[in-house]
């Protein structure tokens, strides 16, 4: 102890009076694999930060964020102009929100559960096992003609200007894709949309011919969210005068 | 002990110098491998202040410690118990410990 001290007092703080002279060349290795490792992490760090990915994530929050600021400015502009007028203006306004699909709605009706086949045959055209846009429009067609009067297909709002319309493997609804199995809600007379999709020689059969699953199921109470697009209408005005 | 510095800096060129990094998969590995082997480092020079150090459990820890950390944050990870905060959390306090210690023993020293 003393040697150690008189050996620091002489040289200040150094590394050889630390009494590591023995074996120092293991010592030495050991440091190596050290700062090995710590270029090594150093680096790796570095590269996960530069990701592609990262940077993603980054830009997709700020994204959000704004759009999620956005969104509220207008909901509180939206409630500031339905709360400013009479009572007869806001039943309109109620109505037309309603029609066009840009307030969320419950009420009875039957959730459609669509999913690919899981049989298929061999050396057979694997699309016809598959659900396509066609099968959609042929269900969706069936559920309105049975009087539904609020549709969603897996959380997306159908509106007057929504397509159905195939996108790879996967169904767009409102320009958003989804993949199967797609969950088709419908509020109307569960009664009669049941029977419109079990309808014999109906929807439901010609489905299940491809083994495509085909599984409608009432429901007392269903909800069915908002069209989420802010304003669908960038070129569209209304015009008084009366078309031709 | 001029040798372990230039150990060091030999180490510290050859990793940049090297041209493949840690895979993602990897990185909470050798993040806490390469924490343990600070924590043995720490370890050492307290030691040696302490005037007890011994070079073999010295080299012997380092290497132990290290993969052994992997090897337990890699169990976790497969039985979803997170041991890398565990891990973290202790090799982080003993580095700061030590280190507390090897700042008293330097000002008392000198």
């Amino acid at each position: 102890m003393e040697k150690a001290e008189a050996e620091l007092q002489q040289s200040g703080f150094s590394l050889s009076s630390l009494k590591i002279e023995r074996g120092s060349l293991s010592v030495a290795l050991v440091c190596m694999v050290l700062g090995f490792m710590l270029a090594v992490q150093f680096r790796s760090a570095q590269d996960i930060k530069s990701l592609p990915a990262n940077q993603r994530i980054e830009d997709l929050t700020l994204r959000v964020k704004q759009l999620s600021s956005e969104n509220q400015q207008l909901k509180e502009k939206l409630s500031a102009l339905a709360s400013s007028d009479d009572g007869h203006s806001a039943s309109i306004y109620d109505g037309l929100m309603l029609a066009s699909g840009q307030t969320a709605v419950k009420g009875p009706g039957v959730i459609v559960t669509l999913d690919d086949s899981k049989k298929m045959v061999k050396n057979d055209d694997p699309n016809l096992y598959l659900i396509h846009d066609e099968d959609m429009l042929k269900v969706i067609n069936e559920l309105r003609a049975a009087g539904a009067e609020a549709i969603s297909i897996n959380g997306q709002r159908l509106t007057g200007n929504s397509e159905i319309r195939c996108a790879g493997p996967t169904i767009s609804v409102n320009n958003v894709r989804s993949a199967p199995p797609f969950e088709i809600r419908a509020i109307g007379s569960s009664r009669d949309l049941l029977a419109a999709i079990n309808m014999r020689g109906g929807v439901a059969d010609t489905l299940k011919v491809w083994g495509i699953t085909v599984n409608a199921q009432e429901s007392k109470e269903i909800l069915i969210p908002a069209y989420k697009a802010a304003n669908p209408f960038k070129y569209a005005e209304a015009a008084n005068e009366e078309g031709t | 002990m001029v040798l372990a510095v230039i150990g060091l800096i030999l180490g510290l060129i050859l990793g940049i110098m090297v041209p493949w990094s840690i895979p993602l998969a990897y990185s909470k590995l050798f993040s806490i491998a390469l924490l343990a082997s600070l924590d043995s480092v720490f370890g050492g020079v307290r030691a040696a202040l302490d005037d007890v150090f011994d070079d073999k459990s010295f080299i012997f820890g380092f290497f132990s410690n290290s993969l052994l950390a992997a090897f337990l944050v890699y169990v976790g990870d497969n039985l979803s118990i997170d041991l890398y905060y565990v891990a973290l959390l202790a090799f982080g306090m003993r580095i700061f410990r030590n280190l507390g210690r090897i700042r008293r023993f330097l000002v008392k020293k000198t």
